[in-house]
Parts: C-alpha cells; sequence; structure tokens
C-alpha cells in the first residue's frame, strides 16, 4: 500500500493516455509525473494529485488529442446519418424552417412556464422547519354555510402551546395588510413609510430569515425591541450596522421608541411575507387591551409541530379547541402547512378548492399543448415529405438495414433538430425574460443551474422523441419492394392520421381561442360592472399626526378646498372584506343561526361621498349631531334580519341599543369573486383614521395640489401619501388580469405554430398537385374551382376540430367562471366567434399557397416528365 | 509558410528554451517560467506553444534520456533553430529600438 501512495491518480492517468496523441504518450505522462513527484515532496499528496488532475485538462487541446478515425460499422452510419439530416435541411428549407420557427418558439414557451411554475411551487419553501411549520385557521359555521380564514384570536398561540402537547413553538402575527400605508419609523429626524408587524417572541425561530447582525433568540424577547431589515437599516441610518440604535415607530396616533435588536437581510423574492420591520406582539397586545378575547380574531397564529404526527388526527382533536374555552362559539381551528398556503389558499364552505394551484396547473398544460402541437407540425412535415425519402429508406432496407437502425435515424434527426431548437430557444427566453418578468410581477432568471440544465434536456428529449416518433416509426415500416417499384400511394391510415393531427392542433387553438375570449369579457365585466357606488375620482388619504387630534376640523377644512366635493371616513377598504361581527341583536331572532354582518365604522357623508343610493330613511348627518346610538343596513342585512318597516326599529350591537335610520342599496364592497353579504354601518364622534375625498373630476391636478399643499400646513412633518379609491380596485384582479394578458400571448403563440404547419402542410400539398392541377386547368378549371378544391380539405379539417373544440372550451370556461360570484353569461356567439376566427385564420394561411397554385401556368408543371 | 510574429508568450518560452539548454524539455520549462514569472501555468499550455513554435520552424526537438523520477521514460528536448534565434534577436531589437524613442526613459 504504501507504494501506491506515492504513484498519481490512476483515473487521471488513463484518461490522459485515452485522449493523448500515442506519440505524445511517453513525453506527456513523464513530464506530469515528474511535476507531480515534485508537488508531492514540497507540497502534500493531496495537492499533487489535485494538480495532476489539473495538468491532464490542460492537455484537452486540438494539437494533443486523437485525431479520431474509425472504420467501425456504427461509427460511419452517423456520419452518414449526419451527412443525410444536414442535406435533408438544405434541400427541404420551408419544411426545415417551419419546424424549427415552431419549436423553438413553442420551447421557449415551455421554458419561460418552466421557471414561472417552478418559481411558483418554490414559494415559501426556504424555511428550514417547513415539514413542521404550520398556520391556524378557524372554521366559522354562521349564516348556515362554513367559511375558513386565517384570522386568530390573539390568545390561540399561547393557549395551543400551553395546552397540546405536539405543538413545539407557537407565535402570534399580524398580517402588514391590516396595517396599510399607516406604518412608519423615524430615525428621530425624517418620517418614512414602512411596512411593520406584530410578532411573537419565537417569530424567527420558526421562520428562518437570514440575520444580518443579530441572533433569532432575542430578535423579540424585549418589549422595547424592533427588528427591521437592511434596506430600511441603510434608508434610516446609511449603514446596518445600527444594532443597539434608537428608533421611533408611528402607527396612526399611536407611537413608541424601540431599540434595534437585529437586521434581516432583505427578504428573499419567494417568500410570501414581505416586510420591513417587526415588533413585539406583546405592544400589540396592550394596543388591542380589552379586544384580546375569544370572540375578536385579530391575529395570525404559526406553529411548529412535533415530528411525525398525523396531522388528521391532530386537527380531529383540537376542533373544539375554541368552543371548549368560549361557550357558544361558532369556530374550529385546524392547522394547514404554511408552505401550502401560497397555492392552496382559497376555501369554500369549509373545504379546501384551490388556490393559485388551478394558475400553475392552467400554465403547465397551456405549455404542453404549445409543445404537441409543435411536435405535430413535425410529424406532418416529416410524413408529408416522406415520399421524397422512400427511395432512401427502400435502398437501405434492400441494402440490409433493419427497421431498428431506420427509427434511430429518424428519431435521431427529430431530437438533433430539436436541440438545434432547444439551443435557441434559451437564447429567445433569455431575450424576454425581462418582459416576462414585468408581465408576471416576477424576478425570474435563467441560471444554469443543474435543474433547469436537466429540465431543458428533458423537455429536449420529450418533444424530440414525441415528435419523431411518428415518423420514424411510420417511414420504417414500408415494404421495399413496393417502395422500389413505385407501387406505394398515400395509404388510407396515412391521410388520416395527418388529418387527425391537423385536427387536434386546431381544436387546441380553438380552445385557446374562447379561453382567451372569455378571460378578457370577464376582466372588462369586472371592471366595468356597476359597482353600486362610484368609485372614480375618489382619493385615499390617511389620517395621522396633528389632524388625529383636531380631526372635525380637518374634515371641515378638507371640504371646502376648492376642487374638493365631498369627504368622509371609515374603516372599510372598499375594496375587500374586512372586519365583521355576529354580534346584533333583534327581535324576533333566532339564537341558533348566528348572522354575520360586514362592518365599518364611518363618518358623516359617508353614503353621499360614495354615490351610494339610499333606499329608506337617512344617512349620517352632521344636521343630527351626534348619531353614535344610530346605525344604517344594506338592503341584504335587512332581508337577512326579515324585517319589515326597519327605519326607526331598535337593534343592539355589542349591548348597546342602536336605532335603525335607513337601508341603503347592496353595493360591492369586496371583490366580485364574492357575493355581498350583510353590512351595517354604524357612527362614533371620533372619526375612522383612513379619509375618502371625492374631488372634481375635471381638475385632478388642481384638487390634488390643492389637498397636498392644505395637508402641509395643517400636518407639518407628513407628506400627503394618496391613493385612488380605483387603483386599489384594480389591484385586487392583478391576478386575474395578468392570466388574462399571458393567456392572450400564449394562444397567439400556439395559433402561429398551428398555422405554421398548416402552411407547410398546404404547400406540400400543393405542390404534389400541380400535374392534377395543370390537367384540370387545361380541361377548363377556373381559378376559383381550384383555390375552393384545394382549400375545400383544410376547411373541413378545420369545422370538424371546431366542433370538437367548443364543447371542450364551454366546459373549461365554465369552471373557470364558478370562481366568480358575478360572472358573464356565456354567450353563443362567443363560441361562434371563436370558430369562425379559426376558420379565417385557417383559409388566410393556406389562401396563398392555394392562389398560388391556382394561377400556375399548366404549360410550366405539365412539360417535363 | 507560418506567421512569423512572435507573441509574449511565445517570446518567453523561446527564451526559456535557450536558458535551459539540454534540460528544455516541456515540465522544466513551465517550472521554470513559473518560479521566473510567478504566474502559474499549466504543462499543457506551454507543451501547446512549444508545439506551436516547432510548426513555425523556431524549435526542434529530440527525444533525450530517461531518468527514474518520471518513470523510466523519455523526455522530449527541444533547441532554438537559427530562425528562432532570429526572431528571438528581432524581437529584442524592436523593443530596444522602441525604448530609445520612449523620452521618459531616454531622458532619465
Amino acid at each position: 500500500m504504501n507504494n501506491n501512495k506515492y504513484i498519481p491518480p490512476r483515473l487521471a492517468e488513463r484518461l490522459l493516455l485515452w485522449f493523448l496523441r500515442n506519440d505524445l504518450a511517453e513525453e506527456v505522462s513523464g513530464d506530469l509525473e515528474e511535476r507531480f513527484y515534485k508537488t508531492a515532496a514540497k507540497k502534500s499528496l493531496s495537492k499533487a494529485k489535485l494538480n495532476y488532475w489539473y495538468q491532464v485538462f490542460h492537455y484537452l487541446r486540438p494539437f494533443a488529442i486523437k485525431k479520431y478515425r474509425s472504420n467501425s460499422n456504427p461509427f460511419i452510419m452517423y456520419q452518414h446519418n449526419f451527412k443525410l439530416t444536414y442535406r435533408n435541411f438544405i434541400k427541404y428549407k420551408t419544411s426545415f424552417f417551419i419546424n424549427l420557427i415552431g419549436l423553438t418558439t413553442g420551447l421557449s414557451s415551455a421554458l419561460l412556464i418552466f421557471l414561472w411554475v417552478s418559481d411558483e411551487l418554490a414559494m415559501d419553501k426556504l424555511h428550514e422547519k417547513d415539514e413542521q411549520l404550520y398556520q391556524v385557521f378557524l372554521t366559522h359555521e354562521e349564516n348556515s354555510s362554513l367559511r375558513t380564514g386565517p384570522e386568530t384570536q390573539g390568545l390561540l398561540a399561547e393557549a395551543l402551546l400551553a395546552e397540546v402537547p405536539e405543538v413545539v413553538m407557537a407565535a402570534a402575527d399580524t398580517e402588514t395588510e391590516w396595517f396599510g400605508d399607516n406604518f412608519a419609523v423615524s430615525n428621530g429626524e425624517e418620517v418614512i413609510k414602512a411596512k411593520g408587524k406584530f410578532s411573537g417572541e419565537d417569530y424567527f425561530n420558526l421562520f428562518s430569515y437570514k440575520f444580518k447582525h443579530g441572533i433569532p433568540d432575542r430578535a423579540l424577547s424585549d418589549k422595547s425591541s424592533i427588528v427591521i431589515t437592511e434596506s430600511l437599516a441603510l434608508k434610516l441610518f446609511n449603514t446596518t450596522q445600527v444594532v443597539g440604535k434608537t428608533v421611533e415607530w408611528h402607527l396612526l396616533h399611536l407611537q413608541g421608541e424601540a431599540s434595534i435588536s437585529a437586521v434581516l437581510e432583505d427578504l428573499p423574492s419567494n417568500s410570501s411575507e414581505q416586510f420591513n420591520f417587526v415588533l413585539p406582539f406583546s405592544i400589540y397586545k396592550d394596543i388591542i387591551g380589552d379586544g384580546m378575547h375569544w370572540g375578536n380574531f385579530n391575529a395570525y397564529t404559526y406553529v411548529e409541530l412535533a415530528k411525525d404526527i398525523n396531522i388528521n388526527a391532530l386537527n380531529h382533536k383540537i376542533a373544539s379547541f375554541v368552543k371548549d374555552r368560549d361557550e357558544g362559539s361558532n369556530v374550529s381551528p385546524f392547522f394547514k402547512q404554511f408552505s401550502s398556503n401560497y397555492l392552496y389558499g382559497t376555501f369554500n364552505n369549509g373545504i379546501q378548492t384551490g388556490g393559485r394551484i388551478t394558475y400553475v396547473r392552467l400554465f403547465s398544460v397551456i405549455a404542453i399543448f404549445i409543445l404537441v402541437i409543435a411536435c405535430i407540425n413535425f410529424m406532418n412535415l416529416s410524413t408529408a415529405r416522406a415520399s421524397r425519402r422512400l427511395k432512401e429508406i427502400g435502398i437501405k432496407k434492400t441494402l440490409g438495414a433493419g427497421r431498428v437502425s431506420l427509427i434511430f435515424q429518424h428519431m435521431g434527426e427529430a431530437v438533433l433538430i430539436t436541440f438545434f431548437a432547444l439551443f435557441l430557444a434559451s437564447l429567445l427566453t433569455f431575450m424576454i425574460l425581462p418582459e416576462f418578468n414585468e408581465l408576471t410581477g416576477k424576478q425570474l432568471s435563467l441560471q444554469f443551474t443543474p435543474e433547469i440544465i436537466g429540465a431543458a434536456i428533458l423537455i429536449g428529449l420529450f418533444t424530440g422523441l414525441l415528435a419523431g416518433s411518428y415518423p420514424a416509426l411510420y417511414l420504417s415500416g414500408f415494404k421495399p419492394v413496393s417502395i422500389l417499384k413505385g407501387k406505394l400511394n398515400a395509404s388510407f391510415g396515412e391521410v388520416w392520421i395527418r388529418k387527425g393531427l391537423v385536427v387536434f392542433q386546431f381544436a387546441l387553438s380553438v380552445i385557446m381561442i374562447v379561453g382567451v375570449l372569455v378571460v378578457f369579457q370577464q376582466i372588462r365585466f369586472i371592471q366595468t360592472k356597476s359597482l353600486g357606488y362610484s368609485k372614480d375620482n375618489i382619493l385615499k388619504i390617511p389620517v395621522e399626526g396633528k389632524a388625529v387630534d383636531n380631526m372635525a376640523t380637518f374634515f371641515d377644512e378638507l371640504k371646502n378646498l376648492p376642487g374638493v366635493l365631498n369627504a368622509t371616513a371609515t374603516t372599510h377598504s372598499m375594496v375587500e372584506s374586512g372586519a365583521y361581527t355576529t354580534g346584533i341583536h333583534w327581535e324576533g331572532k333566532d339564537p341558533d343561526v348566528p348572522i354575520r354582518f360586514e362592518q365599518a365604522r364611518v363618518y358623516y357623508d359617508f353614503v353621499e361621498t360614495l354615490g351610494i343610493k339610499v333606499l329608506e330613511g337617512r344617512s349620517f348627518s352632521k344636521k343630527f349631531g351626534n348619531e353614535q346610538s344610530k346605525i344604517i343596513f344594506n338592503e341584504s342585512a335587512i332581508e337577512a334580519m326579515d324585517m319589515q318597516d326597519p327605519v326607526g326599529k331598535k337593534i343592539i350591537m355589542w349591548g348597546k341599543e342602536k336605532e335603525i335610520i335607513g337601508v341603503v342599496k347592496d353595493f360591492h364592497y369586496a371583490s366580485l369573486h364574492t357575493p355581498v353579504e350583510p353590512m351595517l354601518f354604524y357612527f362614533e364622534q371620533q372619526p375612522p383614521h383612513s379619509a375618502l375625498v371625492k374631488i372634481d373630476g375635471e381638475n385632478i391636478q388642481e384638487a390634488i395640489a390643492n389637498i397636498q399643499s392644505f395637508y402641509k400646513t395643517f400636518n407639518p412633518g407628513y407628506m400627503l401619501d394618496y391613493k385612488f379609491l380605483d387603483q386599489n380596485y384594480q389591484a385586487q384582479y392583478i391576478a386575474e388580469q395578468r392570466v388574462s394578458v399571458l393567456s392572450q400571448y400564449f394562444a397567439g403563440i400556439a395559433i402561429v405554430i398551428s398555422c405554421l404547419g398548416l402552411f407547410g402542410l398546404a404547400a406540400f400539398t400543393a405542390e404534389r398537385r400541380q400535374k392534377e392541377i395543370g390537367i384540370r386547368k387545361i380541361l377548363g378549371a377556373g381559378n376559383f374551382s381550384i383555390v375552393t378544391l384545394l382549400s375545400g380539405d383544410f376547411t373541413k379539417m378545420v369545422l370538424v376540430a371546431v366542433c370538437l373544440a367548443l364543447p371542450v372550451s364551454y366546459f373549461l370556461a365554465q369552471y373557470w367562471l364558478s370562481g366568480f360570484a358575478y360572472k358573464i353569461d356565456l354567450h353563443w356567439w362567443l363560441f361562434g366567434l371563436a370558430g369562425v376566427a379559426a376558420l379565417v385564420i385557417a383559409w388566410l394561411t393556406v389562401g396563398f399557397q392555394t392562389l398560388k397554385t391556382a394561377n400556375i401556368n399548366p404549360v410550366q408543371c405539365l412539360k417535363d416528365e | 509558410m507560418k506567421k512569423t510574429r512572435l507573441g509574449e508568450f511565445e517570446e518567453v518560452i523561446l527564451l526559456l528554451v535557450g536558458i535551459l539548454g539540454n534540460e528544455a524539455y516541456a515540465f522544466k520549462i513551465a517550472d521554470e517560467f513559473e518560479s521566473q514569472t510567478d504566474r502559474p501555468v499549466s504543462i499543457g499550455a506551454v507543451h501547446s506553444t512549444l508545439n506551436r513554435l516547432s510548426e513555425k520552424g523556431f524549435l526542434t526537438s529530440e527525444m533525450g534520456s530517461a531518468s527514474a523520477e518520471r518513470g523510466g521514460r523519455r523526455k522530449r528536448i527541444y533547441s532554438l533553430t537559427a530562425s528562432g534565434q532570429r526572431v528571438l534577436s528581432d524581437a529584442r531589437d524592436f523593443r530596444v529600438s522602441l525604448w530609445s524613442q520612449f523620452p521618459g526613459f531616454a531622458g532619465g
């Protein structure tokens, strides 16, 4: 063994001798060995071995490598096949380019979708405890149905940790969105808006965000601590060395001082949680005060569960957890893996029904469709061209070529062109990735990691083998005798399959056209649907700083500004469902049926500013002074309460009696995915912190400028941060809009690829039938009759495709629309339009070819032979 | 006729061949190059350059003696040809003439 120790690595030596020219072997291996011993003596054995490998690889140079010449049969056949493939590409440029363009666009669509899908699937999987990291959801039984949501009681985390042994760690948390743009931090001079939240002590032990300074254990243990991200630290102090420094935080009228306990690296883009700073949950508890009880849902709860537990059994066990503590509660908690929320986040009547995964699946299917369409082109064109290569195959077979080697040749041809296309597709993907990122709102990048390369090679092989399968199997099956005798005519099977493929291809395209039309219509419907209130020209501004203490004056002066038509305030976002209550009692109420009311605290002129229609009674008005004992309901609420002549009646809300002063018409306070539910509006002397200002649509800029200068003088030190209400409204449909745009692009690509195939096929048929057409023309056929003859075949195919595709697309469209509570009707003309579009596109594609053929001079095509 | 212009690396290799004399074979040249310039170089790169210089006619080579430290294998010893000598002195003359025109150097 000792002797073996000081010899160069054998494997490297064998590699060297394998590729090195024989006449160099002696000198080179001698040189390398000398080098090896010298390094071994001077440094170490392992260094010497490593260096040997390094030297070997550096001999991979043209001058030193064996010139590979072989007379072995397989090698010559490879060479031969390559040559034939190359010559075929050169000879039939049109079909080569059609295949290449089709495959390239198909593959780059597939690559883009692959990047997007793998990014979606990786979302929130960054945490080390991913497997054991769960979030608590509550299922509420109300209005005779089940509703599931992530909002839990602030008390739940501690209670679960104390009483459920499977819970190893737990932290309460709040959602950044709850505080909207109302959170800010300051370094004593400048106030900077930032996204913040409150989290329990063990939050950073549950979630493994990377720490730049500080450690997770002590990040939130002190009530006066704050954790901020790197970029916020840079904004505040121009450095990240800020642990121990003091910052002030502001949340509406609340504020406090905190000392920075840790600095986080900026959150990665594959985290669905995005925040700039975190405060201890104990502060939130103090703010909520009496509101921390089992009937108030104002926190998220995250837990780490023990390893290897049966989650179903555990969920069963804790179902009554809340009811055991709070009699009369209608909620049952359950645990759901945190990282699954991103993709599987939608619940319907207590059952998990989908979420983003729908789009992930949709686009995966689209990617496969597009690839299949591109493959069909390849199959069609190569079988169509088969006749041209029949002699080659016949002779090969006569000379003894086996079927396997022929299959291998044609598969190889397909794989070769696919990999060429794959190379082009990578370049293309690389170029359009920035635009794609813009469209999808992601930060994807094409990095050549082993996974991506593996996936690309797999996609390429799959496509190549699929595209090559039919021609390879089909062409190799002919009998050499009939080929060489020229007896082989297009058999029934061949034509049938080729037509079938075109039908299939066009059916897919029609489905995509219908899809695009439906998505587009639905999006437009959402954007133009009358919501029951006017969302145009309404600014949403926060009320903060000095304005908080002088709200009444603030609103009075605001209303008097030129360009401002009206102003009010509300706690409700007006674009999504917010707080709700079941604590309403009235005469004749069935105590067993809890009814849930969406609740909004509002200020004077709420109804007027938003243009909501009053059906009965009146709205809150300054004329009547303090309206604290009054309440307004929407139509649905009155219906749900089953009340006649509601105005003037009394109800009990949270133990206080209130008089109904008005009923307003239903309006859409949330997205159109959900139906309008019972809603109530109540009043308190202190207005809410979010003002809605209706401005003059004619002079928007002027009005905003007026509000800005007013805000500055009224509220020194604060910059006006305004948003248009309809922008917020659009933002909630961003997922649908992206799907709409993306599906338009991908459907477009699918159609273009289909058309390329059709074009190739039309060109081929026209060429094959030249003689027939020549004779027809001589016998007196007109141009028109020839065009009809040639396009008749294609028309039939497309019509069959349309007939097959429409029912399928109807069901798909129905399925997608079922996710909306308010949706368009699927009119017949939508499908008619898609069918006609497919037909017109097909005609345009083949039209050029057929016209060219019809115009041919019969002498040209009949003179030879 | 191959190109007769010398690159910097080629020039150094040629000089080293001249310096090393009877010991001028690929490993020694690479070794000497590293110790003289402090730049790492692979034997393969040196060998490739030697090969190119031979093709240009600046070097000749023949198999030399074997030694135990290289597993009893022979080495290929390179030596300068007359045209190799000339191209080296041309390169030196060219540099010297350039340096003599360089005011900073000539004056100081």
